[in-house]
This record gives C-alpha cells, structure tokens and sequence, in this order.
C-alpha cells in the first residue's frame, strides 16, 4: 500500500515539474471557457430553460469541462504507450508491484496535480467573470469527492485499455484520433447530455463515457438527488470495475505477445 | 554538435552515379539548378525549394497509405465533432443573436476552411520550438535559401486534409442551408475570404513561432489565437464582449476572416456598426497582417542565438 502511496507522490510530482505547460494550459482552457460561455449567453437568450438546465447551469457546465479535460486527461495520456514503444515496458512489467495498479496509483497523483493546477484556476475565473457559484449543499460536496475519484478511475480504465492497444498496433495516432472523438462527444463534454435528443440522451448516459464527464458535472451542479444521485455514483462504480477489469484481461493477452529481445 | 555529425554517410565526397538522390544511398533528391545561385530573401528560388521540400514530404507520408488514410478520417471527424454540436445545440435553441444554424454553419465551414488550410500550411512554424531546443535551426540558417520559406516547407503533414475536407463539407452544407443569392461579387467574396482567412491564421501561426526565439518553449498560449481563434470565428461576433470583440478586430483582426465576409454574402444587417466597405477588405488586411508577421520573425530571426548544445 505504502508503495502505491509512494507512486501517487511520483505522478503528481512528475506533472507538477511542467509548471508553465500547466499554467499555459490552464489559460488555453480558461480562454475556451469563455467562448463557450458567450455562446450560452447568447443562446440562452431566445429560451430560459432546457433539458432542466437553466443559463447559470451552462455557464457553470462550461468551466467545469473546461477544466476537467486535463483532470481526466480526456485528450492525450499516452506514457504507457511511450514505454512499449521504448521497451521500457519490459522492466516495468517484472517490477514487484502490480503492473495495472502501479499506474493507477501515478495516475491518481497526476489527477490531483491537474486538479489544483488546470480545474480550479478556470472555475474561480469563471467565478469572476461570470458569477457562478458553487454548490452550498454540503450533501454535494460530499458527493462529488467520490464522483470524481471514479470519474478518473473510468477515464484511467479507458485509457490503459487504448495503451495496451500499441501491443499490436504501434503507430497509435489512429487509436487516439478516433478515441478523442468518442470519448469528446460522448462524455457529454460540449453539449450537457440533458440538452441531447431524446433517445439518444439515455443510450449515451448508460455508456462509460458519461461516468467521466458528465455525472460528476450533474452531481455538482445538484441535478441528482438521493437515488438518482446513487444510482449515478453506483454507474460510475460498475464502469471503473469493468474497464479496470477488461483492462487486465487485454495485459495478459498482451504479456502473451510481448517478446522481448536481449537481455 | 561536432562535425562529423553535418557530413553525409559514406564516402565524401560521394562517387558520380546516375541514380544518387531518391535511391537510398543516403542522399537527398537533388534540387533544382536554379537553387544552387538561390539568395536569401529572393521570392523565386525560395518558392522553388518550398515545392520541392513539399513534395518529397508528401511522396514520403504517401508510403504509408493505410495510416495516411485512418488518420486523415480521424482529422476529419475529430473536428466534425464540434458541428455536430452545433448541430444538438440548435435542436434546442431556434437561432443566436439572430443567426440560423445555417448561417453558423456557413461561420464555421468558412472559418474551418481557412484554418484547416493554414493548419496544413504551416506545421513548421508550429514545430520551431522543437527545432531551436536541437538545435537544427542552425542548419536552416548556413543555407543559401531564406529561414521562412525552409521552416515553412518544414512539417507539411497532409493527414490535415481530413480537417481541410471538413471545412468544405461544413460550408457546401451550409450553402444548401441558407438561400443565398449568389452573384459574381458574392463568389468573389467568398473565395478572396478563405485565401485572407489562410494568410490571417497563417500569420499568427508565424507571430507565435517569432515568440519562441525569445522564450524557446512553444508558448502554448499560441494556441489561443490558432484553435482558439478557430473556434471564436465560428459564431456571429455579436455574442462576444467588447473586448474581445475589439481585441479581435483591431489587435488580430479575426472578425474579417469570416464574420465580416458573411454578412456581405447573407446580406445579413450588423448590429455592431462596422463599416459596410470592411466587408471587402479582408485581403487588404489580410497582406498587413502578414507583413506585421513577417517582420516579427525577421526580428526573432536576427535576435536568435541558439540554445549552445
């Protein structure tokens, strides 16, 4: 446990060395933010209400996203991919700790580093600029601790799985355009899912990339309340499980196929 | 670097042979003539190197049709994504700041249009960070040929296209969208906006990579203007705030990429009050842009001094 501890301590230290890519980051995310926000503003006008979401909603929606893209790592997380690629993964792999939980464990480091650094700043300009407020409930906050440390745990699950991918594909640029389009469109990053179509809106929520996005944005801005608030957290928990687990099925067949060469 | 380093594999210099260049012996393909009397700054040889530099680029990306091919598709849906957004959003919401989707659409395809292009154009200028911390920048400049054209010619990725295809697909959906009466100055508009859209993004992407002689990191805060800028472009300027709107007009001038040349071909009325004759100078401003940018990076260039490794 201590070692997994240790772990976490190396992958928030290791993203927090990039000090002025987060703080560039973080300005990228902010400015993104209020184009997004002028558009709702805009929109918003002709109605007052959709899909349960009112303009304060969407204005607070949009800097949440803005910065959860890097807490969750939504675009590019490839290290596992650059150590297959290197043959730093075979020294990995024979390392007295589990291979899966070891990253795992960095990632969750990094999360919380990405967290300070690239989620907090846009919100609180957010704040500023544009008035929207946090949550006073405290049921919420406590809510949405565990929301989000699934939320990572899914967005990791995914994520190991698309590494393991360059076992058998190298040139993983493929992979990683189409899993970007995916995992934008439907973990409700642009668009909250309660605006979608009907229909569509319930097939996408049931789909692990809405236990990254947008249940943890729902939980914050209080739109499930006691069993749908459950059952949201219990969707997120059944996706962590199944992805890490599906993730260790695809390792196996993957030590199967790794040769390593000298030695 | 020490300098073996610079001198070609094999023999030096190398035996005459008919297939030397393009036969893998380790040297380049070789250029044309004119290019040995090239002098920095000249427009010709300059343009005759870009091509030739581009070309050999392209064959050498066409050899991997397969991965060409997925990841040009990849492009293109990465950024269809934001249109089907566009798309979902005005499924709920009748219209913004009294635009159609259809009129967004033509914002966006047009914007997506100029920026996919310029995207394509100018990979090098995005990859300079790269090349000053290696320090290969100082081989573009013992060349007989001129810093911009090489660095311009220096990463042409055609995968781009997909988001090049995009952009046309986005703006033909939008033609067949909104009834537009098209005349010969309409057309004129419309194709003079995506060539001034081109050298616009082409000329913050060049600004952006003059910065970096100075700060040697790719500052990232460049993609505020590129894909920032993209994204700002595709919704009518009267939903921004003034500043925004000010600072995108006077400082970048964004706003004559596509919101000013819409309003003339959807003969839509602006609330902001620029002048109608604006509608027409995206060229002009164009060409200004880009001599400003040029003259940044003339000043990054003389100012750069390497990184001493």
């Amino acid at each position: 446990m201590r070692l997994y501890w240790e772990l976490a301590r190396y992958g928030f230290r290791r993203t927090a060395i990039y000090r002025s890519a987060a703080l560039s980051g973080a300005i990228t995310n902010t400015f993104f933010g209020f184009l997004r926000a002028y558009t709702f503003i805009a929109l918003f006008q002709t109605r007052g209400e959709v899909g349960g979401y009112v303009l304060a909603d969407a204005l607070a929606f949009t800097f949440i996203t803005q910065g959860m893209a890097a807490l969750i790592a939504l675009w590019a997380w490839w290290p596992i991919a650059e150590t297959v690629q290197t043959g730093q993964v075979a020294s990995d792999l024979s390392r007295p700790y589990d291979y899966q939980f070891a990253w795992l464990a960095q990632d969750y480091g990094r999360a919380l580093f990405q967290l300070v650094a690239r989620s907090v700043p846009p919100f609180v300009v957010g704040m500023i600029a544009f008035g929207i407020t946090v949550p006073t409930d405290p049921l919420i906050w406590l809510a949405i601790i565990p929301s989000i440390v699934l939320a990572v745990a899914v967005s990791f699950g995914w994520r190991f799985i698309l590494n393991l991918t360059t076992f058998w594909w190298i040139d993983q640029r493929g992979i990683a355009n189409t899993s970007m389009l995916v995992a934008t469109l439907f973990s409700g990053f642009l668009v909250p899912l309660a605006m979608w179509p009907d229909g569509v809106r319930e097939v996408v929520y049931a789909l692990p990339f809405a236990s990254m996005v947008a249940i943890p944005i729902d939980v914050f801005l209080g739109k499930l309340q006691g069993v749908d608030l459950v059952a949201a957290l219990a969707l997120q928990a059944f996706w962590a499980v199944v992805l890490l687990a599906l993730g260790r099925l695809v390792l196996s067949a993957a030590l199967h196929k790794l040769v390593v060469q000298g030695g | 670097m020490s300098l073996r380093d610079w001198r070609p594999r094999g023999p030096y210099p190398p035996a005459p042979s008919p297939v030397r260049g393009g036969g893998g012996d380790g040297w380049p393909a070789p250029l044309p003539r004119a290019l040995g009397r090239g002098v920095p700054g000249r427009v010709l040889p300059d343009f005759t190197l870009y091509a030739a530099l581009v070309r050999a680029q392209v064959s050498a990306q066409l050899q991997y049709r397969g991965s060409f091919v997925v990841q040009a598709v990849g492009q293109f849906l990465a950024t269809f994504v934001d249109f089907i957004t566009l798309v979902f959003l005005f499924q709920r919401f009748p219209s913004i700041a009294g635009w159609t989707l259809g009129e967004v659409a033509f914002l966006y395809g047009l914007g997506g249009l100029a920026f996919g292009i310029s995207d394509l154009l100018c990979g090098g200028f995005d990859g300079l960070s790269k090349m000053i911390r290696l320090g290969t920048f100082d081989r573009v400049l013992t060349r007989p040929v001129g810093t911009f054209a090489q660095v311009l010619a220096g990463d042409v990725q055609i995968r781009r296209l997909g988001r090049i295809v995009q952009g046309m697909v986005t703006l033909g959906l939008a033609v067949s969208w909104v009834e537009v009466a098209w005349t010969a100055p309409k057309v004129a508009v419309l194709v003079s906006a995506v060539v001034a859209g081109v050298v616009i993004f082409t000329a913050i992407w060049v600004i952006g990579a003059a910065i970096t002689f100075w700060t040697v990191e790719t500052s990232e805060v460049t993609n505020v203007f590129t894909y920032g800028g993209e994204a700002l472009v595709s919704y009518p300027m009267p939903i921004y705030a003034e500043g925004l709107r000010r600072f995108f007009t006077f400082v970048v001038p964004l706003v004559f990429v596509s919101y000013l040349p819409a309003l003339y071909i959807l003969e839509k009325a602006d609330p902001l009050g620029l002048p109608p004759v604006l509608q027409l100078c995206s060229p002009i401003v164009a060409v200004v842009f880009l001599l400003v940018a040029r003259f940044c990076w003339a000043l990054g260039v003389r100012h750069y001094q390497g990184t001493g490794s």
